[in-house]
């Protein structure tokens, strides 16, 4: 043994004192290291100012202690705690965004709910309003079709009524026919038709109601009487003998005449028109004397409604 | 020559305090950190562990600067072991967060389909 122990052990306590050991200088390096990277971090510069700072006095008091020429035991106690505190300055930051994240995410949350509840409410609305409007569309096609059921029933019944009065008109008509033997009485796209032979009611080329028309002129009266809805139309016609003016006025003479008896048996002459068409629609050829006195005639065409 | 520079030596130990304020605080935060680092960072809290433990045989001793030193850096073991855990923690939570966020949105777009 050429050392003693103890001489060797303070020979090193006394270098320690005056040249920074070859592990202070490396922990310092490695603190300058840690130290540098959790600064640069804008992150750990905003959520961990004091742990930041608690490593900067760290590093700061190593710094001073080596320039100084301290003991390097104390030079390297300092930087590993600065060491140390940048990492939990860095850790720091992790767990202030890890929190940032999860305040976040029940942020998040919140949201996706109130917007959940807001669509539902959103479709509740709807849907109310889509039965709202079923509804009324419902009313309104059950209105149409008892409005429609309502005219149906009201055109049958207009229909029948209508049946039953032409049917009764018929009959009456029939029966005047029947009565009168110069009188025919006849359905036809215009409505009923009564003719009547000129030789019933007028002398040859006159315009002059004979006596003996009498009869029809009150019949035809009363049957205007017992039908007060029904408008007349008097129509004169003659045959083709003689001059065409001449025909068309006596037509139209002869069926004011009726007009005029009709009128002084109390049938109102607004309900009455009145017109000659002369030698025009004959019914029969004019080359017979047949054909000619059937041509010689004048229609009352009834009002079918 | 020898003797005073020994005397230096030793009283530099002799003439220091105990260092109990250093002592509690490690002892605090290492209490602080073990049930949550024991699982996510076991290394650092053993270190902390260890270190605590040889700055109470210092103390037992009487060597208080020793003491000292091993205290504070038992301290700042244990303040990283506990900061390494909870950020372990924290993350996962922040990912069941996600997760849940995520869940959540799939059933509101199940449930508006």
């Amino acid at each position: 043994m050429r050392f003693n122990p103890k001489l060797t052990v303070l020979a090193s306590l006394i270098a320690s004192a005056c040249a920074v050991s070859p592990q202070a200088t490396q922990q310092l390096e490695e603190a300058r290291a840690a130290y540098r990277t959790a600064a640069a971090d804008p992150a750990v510069q905003a959520s961990a100012p004091a742990e930041l700072k608690s490593a900067q006095d760290a590093l700061q008091d190593a710094e001073r202690m080596a320039q100084k020429g301290e003991p390097s035991e104390l030079v390297e106690h300092n930087a590993y705690l600065a060491e140390q505190r940048a990492r939990i300055a860095l850790r720091t930051a992790d767990i202030r965004r890890s929190e940032a994240s999860i305040a976040a995410a029940a942020e998040e949350r919140r949201r996706l709910q109130v917007e959940a509840r807001e669509r539902e409410a959103a479709a509740a609305r709807e849907q109310a309003r889509q039965a709202e409007l079923q509804a009324q569309q419902a009313e309104m096609a059950r209105k149409e079709a008892e409005a429609r059921a309502a005219q149906l029933e009201h055109a049958r019944i207009e229909n029948e009524k209508q049946t039953t009065a032409q049917a009764e008109l018929g009959a009456e008509l029939k029966r005047l026919e029947s009565e009168l033997a110069d009188m025919r009485a006849k359905q036809t796209d215009r409505g009923w038709i009564l003719t009547l032979k000129n030789e019933l009611l007028f002398d040859a080329g006159g315009a002059t109601l004979k006596p003996g028309a009498q009869r029809a002129l009150d019949n035809l009266a009363q049957f205007l009487t017992k039908y007060p809805d029904r408008d007349i139309a008097i129509e004169g016609f003659t045959d083709s003998t003689g001059t065409k003016e001449l025909n068309q006025h006596l037509s139209e003479k002869r069926a004011w005449a009726v007009k005029a008896a009709l009128v002084a048996r109390g049938i109102q002459s607004t309900r009455i028109d009145a017109r000659g068409y002369g030698p025009s629609f004959p019914v029969a050829s004019n080359g017979t004397p047949t054909g000619r006195q059937l041509n010689r005639r004048v229609e009352i065409v009834i009002d079918p409604s | 020559m020898l003797v005073p520079l020994a005397a230096l030596a030793l009283g530099a130990c002799a003439t220091t305090d105990a260092p109990e304020r250093e002592m509690g605080a490690a002892r605090a935060m290492v209490s602080q950190a073990r049930p949550v680092a024991a699982q996510n960072a076991p290394q650092e809290l053993a270190q902390a562990q260890q270190k605590l433990a040889r700055a109470e045989a210092a103390m037992q001793r009487g060597h208080h600067e020793h003491a000292r030193i091993l205290a504070e850096q038992a301290e700042a073991d244990a303040k990283l072991a506990w900061t390494v855990a909870e950020n372990v923690r924290v993350q996962r939570s922040a990912a069941e967060a996600q997760d849940g966020t995520r869940a959540l949105r799939e059933e509101i777009e199940r449930n508006a389909q």
